[in-house]
């Protein structure tokens, strides 16, 4: 998962937006040789917000005006093997959050493993499997992002759009959808750059601004980190108790941190040449490079596939009538890039 | 998507004889099929005014007030999510087929289907505490199954519903259930047969509920409970016959129609076996209150 940043340039309805002079600063700062045009991608990202939340305070005597709750859904092209549900986390459990039922046998070392800087040598390792699935619970997590990431099948992407709009409305509520319809990517140097004008389509059509990621594709603690962890699923299972995993582990997670921070400098530095104004960055966003902390934590409970079941198995098991299940190799990819994405598209509507 | 559904029941007695003639039928050999069925609610915001404020200022509500009172004012639903499992997951080794049913069904065929299956990999080692299980519920794979309560004033003798159908990510779904909006309320299981016919589905069978405990977890289980030792909800241990057909796009009037005669046509070469009919409406009503 290569670390990136996200820039959004907003326009006015009716003018022009900022890509022809992003494009230009591009080709006039770079030298033919490192400006490649690589093709086409595409995004759409759709926007649902509480449908409590969009009563005005006047109309609610007597309760305090409640923090917005959001529900964004994004596709993008180059990630093309699933969907991301990022959602704001409940204020409220329904009934008992799991948390509150921590004499599941699992529960509890499962929260220990995510925690930032403790977590012992795994004694559980489904625990910190658990978060394959992109999907984060409690701990220190919770405290870190509002929100929640999940990814989901292509399939279920537009599917589970459908049910909200369909079944959930008093709770959710549709506000925009916008697309960039026909994005253009570039390998500069060592920076992949996607550029694309960004239109609303619904629920009245207009031009939204330019996006422009930038995506740092030189030497990557975090790259080679997800590089090793797959080497060392492959691997045997034998240091699972070793304590020295633990300081290992550590010490990676303080350097995902630097990493992130230093790309991040590398980052601004490019999109500082353009000398473009009025941009909206998103780069070290809330919860960004959570899903790569756990896939470390994931390395000390290592020793198992990520397919637990083989595919064959999957198949006879695929119930009545309903659609076969879609395995994800790795369902946290893009999962940083998503939150960017979805963080300077949340349009406050 | 749409939903055209039959329903017929079938006693114990009977249900390896209706076996064989579906198996005949269909020119399949039946399909076993285990689902953990998680049963969620969709929640509100308790002490949240839904209502009108101020029932005189109605007229001058703008139309997205009005709109926006309206969704608050719309259906909610319960919705299934729902995950196969294997038999060999169902808790401690139960080797004998035959032992799974309480009631005295021999289920000869589900044995020889049972033992034509590959062998599931068994990950012992990845089991924490060392339990006889190997159910890993970090790696379950689900899928969230949403119907509509069946469509009123059809004047066709054929249960018709909305549907919808999406795969979910595997492990702990609950997180991201609960920040959709959904809690958790309870689960069971379904065991029966999945044969096809056609365009038509037909699953024979029926709910077991897990033995009952003092404590009902608030959560998705992390361990299964053995086949044998789950207790079906219909006490003699009679099974339901779900003949269904999915249609992609319910208002084409003309595949619906085409549709419903497939179902029929199924009704009338299963007569002499079963009474396939439509479900009581309000039976399967979805709807949260």
């Amino acid at each position: 998962m290569p670390v990136t940043g996200v820039y959004f340039i907003p326009s006015h309805p009716n003018a022009s937006t900022a890509l022809s002079t992003l494009t230009e600063r591009l080709r006039s700062s770079f030298t033919d040789e490192d400006f490649i045009p690589l093709g086409r991608w595409a995004l759409d990202h759709k926007l649902m917000r509480d449908t409590p939340g969009l009563l005005p305070a006047s109309a609610n005597p007597g309760q305090r005006p409640s923090k917005p709750r959001y529900m964004q859904l994004l596709s993008l092209t180059h990630y093309p093997s699933h969907g991301f549900i990022y959602t704001s986390e409940p204020t409220e459990k329904p009934f008992h959050p799991p948390s509150a039922a921590s004499s599941a046998p699992s529960a509890t070392p499962a929260n220990g493993a995510v925690s930032p800087g403790q977590g012992g040598p795994a004694p559980a390792p489904t625990a910190a499997a658990s978060h394959t699935s992109a999907t984060s619970q409690g701990g220190a997590s919770a405290a870190e992002t509002q929100m929640l990431m999940t990814t989901v099948p292509p399939s279920s992407y537009k599917t589970l759009f459908q049910h909200f709009t369909y079944a959930c409305q008093p709770f959710w509520c549709h506000r925009l959808t916008v697309t960039v319809p026909n994005g253009v990517v570039y390998d500069i140097g060592d920076f992949r750059v996607r550029l694309g004008d960004v239109r609303q389509t619904w629920p009245t059509a207009r031009v939204r601004g330019t996006i422009v990621e930038i995506e740092w594709r030189g030497p990557s603690v975090v790259d080679s980190l997800a590089a090793a962890s797959q080497a060392r699923r492959s691997g045997s299972a034998d240091d699972v108790d070793s304590g020295v995993d633990l300081s290992f582990s550590v010490l990676e997670e303080a350097d995902i941190d630097a990493e992130y921070e230093a790309t991040a400098s590398l980052i601004r530095e490019f999109w500082a040449r353009l000398g473009v104004q009025g941009a909206r960055e998103a780069i070290l966003v809330p919860g960004i490079g959570k899903e790569i902390k756990e896939k470390l934590g994931r390395v000390r409970g290592a020793g198992r596939d990520v397919g637990g079941r083989s595919l064959k198995d999957e198949a006879t098991l695929a119930g009545l009538g309903g659609v076969p299940f879609e395995d994800d190799i790795d369902p946290a990819a893009g999962t940083d890039v998503a939150r960017q994405y979805m963080e300077v598209l949340r349009f406050n509507r | 998507m749409h939903e055209l559904l039959l329903f017929a029941s079938v006693p114990v007695h009977q249900h390896h004889e209706l076996l064989q003639q579906l198996a005949g039928l269909t020119a399949m050999q039946p399909r076993h099929a285990i689902e953990r069925r998680l049963i969620f609610k969709a929640y509100r915001k308790p002490g949240l005014i839904t209502g009108r404020v101020g029932g005189s200022q109605d007229l001058q509500q703008s139309g997205d007030l009005q709109r926006v009172n309206k969704m608050l004012n719309g259906s909610m639903f319960y919705t299934q999510v729902v995950g196969p499992v294997s038999e060999k997951e169902l808790g401690p080794a139960s080797t004998s087929m035959s032992t799974s049913v309480p009631a005295p069904d021999p289920d000869t065929p589900m044995a020889g289907t049972d033992e034509s299956k590959p062998p599931a990999p068994v990950p012992n080692a990845a089991v924490p505490d060392g339990e006889a299980s190997a159910y890993d519920y970090e790696q379950q794979p689900w899928r969230l199954e949403f119907r509509d309560i069946p469509e009123a004033a059809t004047r066709s003798a054929i249960t018709t519903r909305v549907m919808a159908s999406a795969a979910l990510p595997r492990g702990d779904i609950v997180p991201s259930m609960n920040a959709w909006g959904y809690g958790f309320v309870t689960e069971y299981l379904v065991e029966g047969d999945i044969f096809i016919h056609n365009d038509i589905v037909i699953f024979l069978h029926r709910v077991l509920h897990y033995p009952s405990s003092d404590n009902e977890p608030r959560e998705p289980r992390r361990n299964l409970t053995a086949l044998k030792d789950m207790e079906p909800l219909e006490k003699t241990g009679s099974y339901v016959l779900q003949a269904s057909i999915t249609v992609q796009d319910g208002t084409n009037q003309e595949t619906m129609k085409t549709a419903s005669q497939h179902l029929f046509g199924l009704r009338e070469q299963l007569k002499s076996a079963v009474r396939l009919e439509q479900a009581d409406r309000l039976s399967l009503d979805t709807r949260a209150k």
